[in-house]
């Protein structure tokens, strides 16, 4: 009898290897909130969950249709609604199941306090790809110290607990930063004794896009320094192996002919895009560049994918520091160096940025050791 | 019929799927829990197959289907027949499509 139908695992199917050879929209991110019920000292986006100006900017569920109806007749596969927090939409509910119905995979970014047994019920029906929950303390002390939120902790294991014995799958992440990094350890344990799938943590604490100056302090202060950050991936084993492991495209030990003035190199906006709760289309979360950003609530979402972006692409710099250090540094890819964090750090596309120059000569050091390329040494 | 499906009785998509062309593969996505045996699936369909999913419907019996097909087709009715049967059951295995009786 002939096979009809072939069930596939989602990584083996053949969308990723057309991916890989030329432009198509895979996925997008859906900031649905700025809003969170927490106040974390790193954190890049958030505002009160009781913000009203920010609230009456969120896009609608009208709007956030529209744009996800576009986003699959462009032929995406897969949606991740994240924040702010996302559950603090009233009509959360009704997104996800929007985004469902349109044959989207949906993941979920969430801090896990707003769960409920209507949350469980809800998943369970209609199961998520994975709920990827954000682990910002093992202890009461830690977590409460990052999110500013008396009770957090409490309402973070109860709403975890009842994600775990629902069946829902859930992904875990932390953020390494100044308030947690004597806890890293435990947090770590904490996940991985709770899924089988993994964990990551993320030591790179970006600025704000709202670009406050206060809170953009508070983050300077919990950021790592180079030392710090290239001991806890030596000591995660799983993340320093896979940096081993892939050291040769990681240093491009000859990156001097590199002599190309365009700012994006990274493939920012070739099968992604991201959406901002009050409807700013980027092509990377970070990218907030006021000459990088797309308005949908004037204009339309393939106008942006298809016409928008080959015009970032587009941009270039001529500025001798940026030609002659970031894009030829060899060490670029253990860089979170792009134009993107450069925007937020300075506020220019094109200027190299000290800490990260430094985190990524350490974790070059690190990797390479004795076998740094010379030129590099004396950078 | 020893396969449990029949031509007499009307199929159709499930209402917890849907189907979507995605980088020229025709894919088959759950929506609602249940639907396929393994966590984190989807399904495609080949061509035969789409060809005869697109023909599904909740007022055609899959012997109506069948007939269609051969006509469009121009291939023998008894052999479109199988494949319809062959598909439907592979689908009806795995809650992608309803068995709707025969009204």
């Amino acid at each position: 009898m002939a096979n009809f139908v072939n069930s596939l695992p989602l990584p083996e199917f053949p969308l990723w290897e057309k991916l890989e050879k030329g432009r198509r929209l895979a996925s997008f991110d859906l900031e649905i909130t700025a809003r969170c019920n927490n106040n974390c000292r790193h954190c890049y986006i958030n505002l009160p969950a009781d913000d009203a100006d920010a609230k009456s900017k969120e896009l609608t569920f009208g709007q956030i249709k529209d744009i996800v109806e576009e986003a699959v007749s462009l032929g995406a596969l897969w949606c991740l609604i994240t924040g702010g927090e996302p559950l603090l939409r009233e009509d959360f509910f009704d997104i996800y199941l929007y985004i469902k119905k349109k044959g989207l995979l949906v993941s979920v970014f969430t801090n896990a306090a707003l769960i409920t047994d209507e949350h469980i019920r809800f998943f369970r029906k209609y199961p998520p790809r994975d709920i990827e929950v954000t682990v910002y303390g093992a202890t009461k002390k830690t977590y409460e110290r990052l999110t500013r939120k008396d009770g957090s902790f409490d309402v973070f294991t109860r709403g975890l607990k009842l994600l775990l014995e629902g069946g829902i799958k859930v992904r875990f992440k932390a953020m390494a930063l100044r308030s947690n990094v004597h806890e890293l350890p435990q947090i770590s344990s904490f996940c991985r004794e709770r899924t089988k799938d993994y964990f990551r943590f993320d030591p790179f604490l970006h600025l704000r896009f709202d670009g406050n100056k206060k809170r953009n302090k508070e983050i300077k202060f919990e950021r790592l320094t180079p030392e710090e950050i290239v001991a806890i991936e030596q000591a995660d084993s799983e993340r320093h192996n896979a940096l081993e492991k892939n050291c040769d495209k990681l240093i491009i030990k000859d990156a001097a002919h590199i002599n190309c003035n365009h700012l994006f190199h990274c493939g920012t906006g070739n099968d992604s895009f991201t959406v901002s709760y009050d409807g700013f289309f980027r092509l990377c979360s970070s990218l907030w560049h006021p000459d990088c950003v797309y308005d949908l609530k004037r204009g339309r979402l393939a106008e942006a994918w298809q016409d928008f972006i080959p015009k970032v692409w587009d941009m270039r710099s001529n500025r001798k520091e940026f030609l002659e250090k970031c894009r030829k540094c060899p060490i670029i890819n253990l860089c979170i160096w792009c134009p993107a964090q450069s925007h937020l750090e300075t506020g220019k596309l094109d200027e190299p940025v000290e800490y990260f120059c430094k985190v990524a000569h350490a974790r070059a050091e690190a990797l390479a050791g004795k076998n740094m390329p010379r030129k590099l040494k004396l950078i | 019929m020893k396969s449990g499906v029949s031509l007499n009785n009307i199929y159709k998509p499930s209402e917890d799927v849907v189907a979507r062309e995605v980088a020229g593969e025709f894919i088959v996505i759950p929506i609602a829990s249940g639907v396929g045996d393994l966590e984190d699936e989807i399904f495609s369909l080949n061509e035969s197959g789409k060809s005869i999913w697109d023909k599904l419907s909740a007022d055609k019996s899959l012997r109506d289907v069948a007939l269609e097909l051969s006509e469009e087709f121009e291939a023998p009715l008894e052999k479109i027949e199988k494949d319809c049967v062959g598909l439907i059951q592979e689908l009806l295995k795995r809650k992608i499509v309803v068995n709707q009786g025969n009204n």
